[in-house]
Order: structure tokens, then sequence, then C-alpha cells
């Protein structure tokens, strides 16, 4: 692959990732916000481990009979530490989502717009 | 030179406020220490007076916090001149106040920021650079926010917004001339001759002059800034005393002779020929605030528009830029507020006694209140211009100062400023004293000691000022050593 | 001695995270441990700064790799803030008592205080780090601890703030991810200062650009410049009284300490020059300051007032940082620590005087300044600090800032700033004007009393680091001049 299309995945996450924030901000139900933030956050994994990627590169594990070239193991480490700052804000996420249907009976931003 | 006197004399009153405020529910003990706060006060700042008087300059620094300027304090003559009269003013206000205030609630709020005032003012007087000017200008502003709205009825409450949305707008303005004279001239400190010498042709030099002008000019009553002060006339009559003689407009022209002296220097003001604007506004109000003053009925409004009236008598001789009108500027300084604070205290009194406000009902009180009506004359021909009374010096020097600076007008301004001040007093005088009394009630006596003594001795001073200009050591020659620094010659002729 | 550096951001991250385990079934035990942890942060930054002032800068290799490879932290001028971060936390923890004795259940507290701490143990390590990712982890340990902590005192409005604080928050962390992600791509590396010396090289400009878009968008987010702003005003309103605190005053200053940061990254590149996005920060920023003011007069509930103020205030820092020159860019970070003081003395002295009346409106609280005195005064300090009189804390960020616009030859900046100042001055003296100076509306407001020592304390104490701050201000402001340098030029 030469020129642009090498890069058609970094366009896809970035594509993604429009995607992602297009359902935070348009959609009303808080649910499917949250949904729209994980896509988000998906694509922002994708990009990083992608970019990692080493042409013609093998999993970066050094063992016995195994060389090089290998894909960066950094960007692995990174998107570890992200998934699980995403799992924490989704689980955080949906708690409120909760305490919100227990204390005002709904779940779509529309409505809780107007109950304020 | 260092001396600790010239922080001391505002930490007095400062220390006075902050006592009164924890300790002084009792009358008695309240009264004591303001009053005896007061005279350590006004014995402290004279013992600077001798060393004013020959030109010594006394400095104090206090915090050299980051901008590179500090919070200091210094005694010029100038400054001497403006702190020798508010602490004189300050005993007598006090005197005065504890008298009127009896039976008043919230006592304990009124003394204990009556002592702040007076020590933020000391504070504009000795302030060494425009940051400390401007800071204690500005706790002034809030220290009198609480006297104006004292009676805390709708009318004082709005008066007070008025007054703090007038003041506020001029501090930022002054803020913001600081702010530019810091960038065009790298220092803030006083006693240079023209910090802004330097930055002559500088594009940002007419909006450094409009900020500060217009700034002191709210406090100063310069039009059209001047709408706060009549609706101040709600507070109680010490407060109107206060803020009229001694405090709040003094140190807004105070402010405005500093900008003149001190920030822009004569010689840079006479290039520019901004100040041909001033003048011609000063002009303005002196001859607006006068017929304004002829159409109010009440007193105390007739007696706020002659202050902004008067007020700019002290712009003109600053913006003239000669000597001899530096000259009438601050020796108007001590003569308006003593005439002014005669005749508060005389509205006050007649106030307490009779009930009466207005000015036709004030017909035939000379027979029945002759020291207080005798108090008023005496102020009322001060301001007139009669010789022998204080407001003729500064009739006369403004009207030299104008030959001086050839603004042969200002010689038919001061003749028709007497003309209009004899209109709108004379009839008040004539009334009281030549006509019968009507309606009065039983019982109606002369005032009490408490509010008559201040009223004579301010009425001496005026009779005082207007008669010792030759003797060495009285107020007119520490004006003379004041205009000898701030112009760097003397003057009389 | 030699791992003191680390020791800051751990001490209250390991603290926070055995909180459960010393208040098992001893809730109470909870607040002791949290002051305890937090008065440790405090003398551990002070040595620290200590060290930076008497030797300069020093790093410190996580694990004893060295940079590039390993994750580097860098003690400089600005990682000093996290002195003033750990004095305004102690006071924070030290007032939560009260506060979470009534406001949080007994099974919860424990949790509260844990958060607390991590949300310190995140700030402290956002200010000290010289790695991208190391920042952007602490970022993420500030922002969800804050989401939650928004929450923590339960209520409708604090829920639905906190949800959409955490979209808000969640949008703009994914987009510094993506920069860090792009930056880590490009060049190869997530050391800070390594980035800036290889991005010299990249030839992709698309990319470069895109990140410092996302970047700066992120941060902006994160500090609330106006108009990605709308998040805050209600989060920092309905959360609890000292978690507003510790919003305002220092939470929301992560977005302007990341965009001081990571923008010097960018100045080695010949073909990008940052001068437009500097022009857009100040426009921005002076947007702010104003439209802040004008929000915040219309409010009656003294916290919406506050919160409103914050947004104001960030518009001054944001102000100085895109003017540009060096004692605008010194005002605004001298401001960031003297915002901080002045802003938790006012919230933590309004949640004083919302705990004990019960009541948030100015109608309401009208006449407290007479049954609550110190309260008060330290409530009239801090308006007086944040109103910019000399020679309050205030005053000095907006004198460089202000001076700064003139130097930069931007007049109407230094008067848009002025107009702020003046509109503050307005809305601050109807709550003192409230306090003071109106008659109670009802009877029980007569029977409040003096806020609890716990609270007023730390009140107090933090209203004279107002007072001190801007009489003895010429070492913070030293320390920004120096991080400004380091700003403008260097970078």
């Amino acid at each position: 692959m030469t020129g642009s299309w090498q890069n058609l995945d970094y366009f896809a996450f970035v594509a993604l990732f429009c995607i992602g924030l297009y359902v935070v901000l348009a959609k009303s139900n808080l649910v499917k916000k949250l949904l729209g933030l994980n896509i988000m956050e998906t694509s922002v994994f994708a990009f990083i481990v992608t970019s990692g990627m080493v042409d013609g590169g093998t999993a970066p594990i050094v063992g016995p009979g195994v060389t090089g070239p290998f894909a960066s193991p950094l960007p692995h480490a990174l998107i570890l530490t992200g998934i699980v700052v995403a799992v924490s804000i989704t689980a955080l996420a949906l708690a409120l989502i909760v305490e919100i249907k227990r204390q005002c009976g709904t779940i779509e931003a529309d409505e809780l717009k107007g109950l304020d | 030179m260092l001396d600790f006197r010239v922080v001391l004399a505002p930490a007095i009153s400062l220390a006075c406020g902050l006592l009164v405020f924890v300790l002084g529910r009792h009358d008695g003990w309240r009264a004591t220490l303001t009053l005896s706060a007061a005279l350590i006060k006004l014995l402290l700042i004279l013992t600077l007076l001798p060393g004013s008087l020959e030109g010594v300059v006394y400095g104090y620094r206090a915090f050299d916090f980051p901008p590179g300027v500090g919070i200091a304090f210094r005694v010029d003559a100038l400054g001497m001149f403006f702190a020798l009269v508010s602490s004189t003013l300050w005993v007598l206000a006090t005197v005065y106040a504890i008298g009127y205030m009896r039976e008043q609630h919230e006592r304990v709020r009124f003394f204990g920021f009556f002592a702040l005032c007076v020590s933020t003012t000391v504070g504009i007087a000795f302030a060494a650079n425009l940051l400390t000017l401007l800071l204690f200008y500005e706790l002034l502003t809030i220290c009198t926010y609480p006297l104006v709205i004292h009676d805390e009825t709708p009318a004082a409450l709005r008066a007070g917004r008025k007054y703090l949305a007038y003041t506020l707008c001029g501090g930022a303005l002054i803020l913001l001339g600081t702010v530019l004279v810091q960038h065009l001239a790298g220092s803030l400190d006083f006693g240079t001759g023209g910090l802004l010498r330097a930055a002559a042709g500088q594009p940002l030099l007419p909006l450094t002059f409009i900020a500060l002008v217009a700034g002191f000019g709210v406090k100063a009553c310069l039009m059209p800034l001047h709408g706060w002060l009549p609706t101040a006339m709600v507070a109680p009559t010490p407060v109107s005393a206060l803020l009229h003689a001694v405090a709040v407009v003094k140190a807004g022209v105070f402010g405005l002779l500093r900008v003149t002296y001190d920030v822009f220097g004569v010689e840079l003001l006479a290039g520019l020929g901004y100040m041909s604007w001033v003048a011609a506004l000063a002009a303005f109000t002196i001859l607006a605030g006068s017929f304004a003053a002829l159409a109010q009925v009440n007193l105390k409004r007739r007696l706020a528009w002659s202050t902004i009236s008067q007020l700019s008598y002290i712009v003109l001789g600053a913006a003239l830029l000669t000597p001899l009108a530096a000259m009438a500027a601050i020796v108007h300084i001590a003569n308006q507020a003593f005439a002014k604070i005669t005749m508060f205290f005389v509205a006050g009194a007649i106030e307490r006694g009779t009930g009466r406000t207005e000015l036709h009902e004030l017909a035939g009180l000379g027979r029945v209140m002759p020291w207080t009506m005798a108090a008023f004359t005496v102020a009322a021909l001060s301001f007139i211009g009669v010789p022998l009374f204080a407001g003729f010096i500064t009739k006369w020097y403004l009207s030299l100062g104008g030959l001086q600076a050839h603004a042969g007008w200002v010689v038919l301004l001061m003749l028709a400023s007497a003309l209009l001040n004899a209109a709108y007093w004379l009839p008040v005088v004539y009334r009281a004293w030549f006509r019968p009394p009507r309606g009065l009630a039983e019982g109606v006596k002369e005032a009490p000691l408490l509010l008559l003594v201040p009223m004579l001795v301010s009425a001496a001073y005026v009779v005082l000022l207007g008669i010792s200009t030759r003797v060495p050591g009285m107020p007119f020659s520490l004006a003379e050593a004041a205009v000898h620094y701030v112009t760097g010659i003397g003057a009389g002729p | 001695m030699q791992h003191l550096l680390p020791l800051a951001a751990v001490l209250p991250l390991v603290a926070g995270a055995l909180v459960p385990a010393v208040a098992w079934r001893r809730p109470d035990r909870a607040w002791g441990w949290a002051v305890a942890a937090g008065s440790g942060t405090l003398v551990v930054t002070a040595l620290l700064t200590l060290r930076l002032l008497r030797t300069g800068p020093f790093s410190y290799p996580l694990g004893g790799w060295a940079p590039p490879w390993g994750i580097e932290l860098r003690f400089d001028a600005l990682s000093a803030l996290s002195l003033g971060i750990a004095m305004i936390y102690l006071a924070v923890l030290v007032f939560s008592r009260r506060y979470a004795q009534s406001a949080v259940a007994p099974q919860r507290r424990a949790w509260f205080y844990s958060l607390l701490l991590v949300n310190l143990g995140g700030l402290v390590g956002f200010a000290c780090t010289a790695d991208l990712f190391n920042m952007f982890v602490c970022m993420e340990l500030v922002s969800v601890s804050s989401y939650a902590l928004v929450a923590a005192g339960g209520g409708r409005i604090a829920a639905l703030a906190a949800f959409k604080y955490l979209v808000a928050g969640a949008v703009s962390s994914m987009l510094v991810l993506f920069s860090v992600g792009i930056l880590h791509a490009l060049t190869g590396s997530l050391n800070m200062a390594d980035v800036a010396v290889r991005l010299a090289d990249v030839e992709a400009r698309g990319p470069v650009l895109l990140a410092v878009g996302a970047l700066t968008v992120g941060f902006m987010v994160k500090a609330a410049l106006f108009p990605l702003h709308l998040w805050l005003p209600d989060a920092h309103a309905s959360a609890p009284g000292p978690v507003s605190a510790v919003l305002s005053a220092l939470v929301v200053k992560l977005g302007v300490i990341g965009l001081v940061r990571v923008l010097p990254l960018f100045t080695g590149l010949e073909w990008l020059s940052l001068a437009p996005l500097q022009e857009a920060l100040a426009w921005l920023g002076a947007i702010a300051i104003v439209t802040g003011a004008l929000a915040a007069l219309l409010q009656e509930d003294i916290k919406l007032m506050l919160a409103y103020s914050t947004v104001s205030n960030v518009g001054y820092i944001v102000l100085g940082i895109g003017l540009a020159t060096p004692p605008a860019v010194t005002g605004g970070l001298v401001h960031v620590l003297n915002h901080g003081l002045i802003k938790a003395t006012l919230f933590l002295a309004a949640g004083a005087i919302i705990y004990r009346t019960g009541y948030r409106t100015l109608r309401d609280l009208r006449g407290v300044g007479r049954m609550m005195p110190w309260t008060s005064v330290a409530l009239s300090l801090g308006v007086l600090s944040i109103v910019g009189l000399p020679p309050t804390a205030g005053f000095l960020g907006k004198w460089y800032i202000a001076l700064g616009a003139f130097e930069a030859g931007r007049p109407g900046f230094a008067i848009a700033l002025l107009a702020g100042a003046l509109l503050i001055f307005v809305y601050y003296l109807r709550i003192l004007n409230a306090l003071y100076f109106r008659a109670p509306l009802r009877e029980e407001m007569l029977a409040v009393r003096e806020a609890p020592v716990s609270m007023l304390l730390p009140v107090l104490a933090l209203a004279l680091l107002c007072l001190l701050g801007g009489l003895f201000g010429s070492g913070p402001v030293a320390l920004a001049a120096r991080a400004a340098a380091a700003l403008a030029g260097g970078g």
C-alpha cells in the first residue's frame, strides 16, 4: 500500500471518533450517550495500538527463536491503562444513570432539561 | 528620612476603628476612645509640621510587594497640608458626632467606620506612590459606604448604591491609569516632579490622562461626574460633614493635585494642553453648581451643590498650572473644608433643635439660636469672598493665578461666583436674622454644647485662615511650602 | 530523600486506597487519616519546593529507567504549584469533617475521603510530571474522582450535574489522549522534552495540527474556557461544599497547566506559529472575563455566583497566557495560585454558612454577617481579594496581566480586564451587602451560631493567606516569572 492508502486505518479511527462524538452530542438517551463515549474511547485505543504496528512486525514477546522486528509494546501498555480508565468512567456513568433514573424518573436528556 | 510617625498616623485611627468594633458597646468608653484617638493623631501630625514647613520629606516604606512598587508613605508639604486639615476636622467632627448621634441606632458601626474613614484619608495624604494612593482611595470608598447608608431607609440604600456605582467606576479608571503610568514611566513614586515627563508623545498618554482625571474627578465632583453627591445627602449630618469637608471629596481633589504635579508634572501638562479642557470643565462646574444651588429649597442640598461648585475652585487652580493658582488650590482645601463643615454643623444643629430642613423655614432662627447662626454667617461670608474671611484668600490667589496664566477670564469668573454665592447665601442669612420666627415650638433654644462648640471653633478657624496669611507657622505658610514643593518655585506676591 | 518527588503523589494515593481499611467499622477515623495524609503531602511538597529554590529544577526517573525511555517526573518552577495545591487541600480536608458527618452516609464516608485523597494525588502528580502519558493518567485520576465527588452529596441536581461533567470531561480526556497518541506515533516518544526536540523533524503537518487542535480544545473544556464552560456552573454549584472548593480552586486549573506544559512542545517548529492560537486564547479569555462576570451578576444562589466567577477568573488566566508577553504570562500563572486560594476561601466560607443556615440564596442569607462574624470576615477578605484590591493576592495577577497587555500593545484587553474587575466588584458587593446591611428575613436566622471550629479554622487560615499572598507575594511571582520564561523564551 502506498500514499494515503497507507493511512486508511487512521482515517477510519478519526471517523469512528467523530461518530462517537456525534452520538454523545445528538442522542437524547443517557445510555446512548455513554455508548457514544465508549465508541470514542475505542477509536482512540485502536488508533494508539495501530500506531505501534511495524511493517512485518510480530507480537512483542521475546522468546527462543523469535526474532524482530517487533511491534512496539509501548502502545499496548498505554491502551491498557486507557481501557482501565474507560471502564471506570463507564461504571461511574452507569451508576449515575441509575441514580438519575431513581431521582428523576427518566433518562432522556430532553425531559431532564425540562425538569430542572 | 525614615520616620515611624508617618505610618503611625493612619494606624492610630485604624486601631481606634477596630477597637470600637470590638469594645465599643459602652457609650462613654466609645466616646473617650474616639476622642482621644483623634487628639493623639492631631498631635502626632503636628509634630511633623515644623519639618514640613522647612521642606523636609519624611518617608516610610511598609511593604515592597511584587509589582516593584510597594506600600510606602511619605510626608511632603502637600500631603501634610491635607492630613493636617483632615485631622483637625476629625477632632471637631468627632465631638459633634458624639453629640448628634445620641440615641441613634448602630452607633458602634458608625463610630467604627468613622474612625476607619479618617485612617484611610490620612493614608491617602501620606501616600508615597500612586499604588498606595489607590489602595487607600478604594478603602475610603468601602469605609464610607456603611456611613452613607446608615439610616438603612430605602432612600439611603439607593443613595449608597449610586455612591458605590460612581466611586467604584472612578476607582477602576484610576487603576487603569495606574497601570498605564507604570507601563509608560516604570515607576509610580511621587516626588519626582512628574513621572511622565519623559513620556511626551506616547500614544497612550491621552488615555492615561483621561483615566486618571475622570477617575479622581468622580470624588472631586467634576461635572458631569458629580451625580452621587446630592443624593448622598440622605446620610446623617456628621457623615455629610465628613464626606464634604474632610474625607471623600477632598481625597478626590487631592488625587487630582497629585496627578497634576507628581504624575504628569507642570511642564508636560503645559506642553500637552489637556488642562485647558479641565479648566473649562472646572469653570463650568463652578457656575453650574452655583446655579443649581440657587434652585434648591432644602438646606443640605444647597450645601451639596455649593460643595460641587467650590471643589472646582481647587480643580481650576490646578488646571491653570501657575504657582499662584496652585497656592489658591492648596489653600482652598482648608478654606472650603472649614467653612463647609461649619455650615453642615449648623444644618445638623437646626435639624436636631427644630426639626427644620427647608430654607424658608429658617426665618428668625438668629433670635433663638444666635451663636449657631453667627457661625453660619461667618461661613457664608467666607464663601462669598468677603475680605478677612478665608474664602477671600482663595479668590484673590485664584484671580492672580489666572492673570499669571494669561487667563483673565478667571477674574471675571471669581466675581461672578462671588455674586452667585451672595445670591444664595445672603437671603438665608437675612431671613435668619431679620425676619421674625414662625411657628417655632416652645423651648427651642440654642444648640447643645457638643454641637455648638465644634461649629464655633471651625467658624473661628475660617476667620483665622482669612487673617493670618502673614503669620509664620499658620496654615498659609504650610500651603506656601506645599506650592514650593510642587512647582519648585516660590509663590506669593 | 531522593525519592521525595514520587512520594508527593504516591503518599495521598496510597493513603486514599487505604482509607476504607482504616475506617472499617469506625467511619470517623477516616477524617483523621485523611488529614494526616494531607499534612504529609504538604510537608513533602514544601521540602520539594525548598529544594527547587535552593538548587533549581530537578528530575526523577521512575523505576530507575532514564528518560526518554522511562517516565520522568520533574519538579520545576511550575511544579511548585503543588505546594499551593497541598495547602488548599489540607484546609479542605480539615473542613470536610463536619460536612461529611452531616451529609454523607456513614458507610460512604470512607469512600468520600478516599476520593478526595486520590484527587489530591492526581493533582500533585499532574504538576510534577514530564511525561505526556503520565500527565494523562494523573489528569484522569483527578477527573474521575471529581465526577464521583460532585455526586457525593446526593440529590437530583448533583447527579445530573455530575453526569454532564462526566460526559464533557471524558470527551475532552479522549481528545487529549488522541493527541498524545498522535504525538507518540509521530515521534516515538512520550517524554515532553524529547517530543519537543523530535517534533521539529516531523514532516507530516496535518497530524501535528490535529494534535495541537485536539490538545487545545481538550484542555479548554477542562479549564471551562468560554464557550466550552457550560458544564461548570452546575457541577461546581451543586457539589458538596468542600468539593466545590477543590473543583474551582484546583481541578479547573488542570486545563490551564496542561496548556502551559504542552504548548511549548510546538514552538520548535518553523512552519507552525502559535501566534494565531495565542490570539484566539486571548480573545476567548477576554470574552470569558466579561460573560462570566455578567452571568454571575444575575445569580441569586451564592454558589452559582461563585461558579460563574470561576469562569470569569479562568478567563483572566487564559488572557494572560494568550497575550504571551512575560508579565502577562507571569500574571496568569500567579493568578492560578492566587485564585485557588481565594476561591477556596470563598467556597469554604459559603459552605460553612450553608451548613449552619441551610440556605443558599442571597435573599435568605441576609443579615448572616452578624450571626457568623468570623466566617463573614473571612468571606469579606476573600471578596476583597478577588476584587483585586491591593495588597491582597488577587491584585497581583490582574496587575501583571494588565501591564502585559499594554506591553503587547493591546490596551483594549487591559480595559476589558478592568471592566471585568468592576463587574466582579458589583456582584461580590451584593454578597457583602446582603450579609451585613440587610435584616434577616426569618426568625430562625437569629438563632444561627458561628461555624464550628473545624470549619472556621481552615477558612480563616485561607483568608489570611489571601492577604499575605499579596503582601509577601514576591516569592510566587518570582516562581511564576521563571515558569513564564520557560514558556515564552526557552520553549
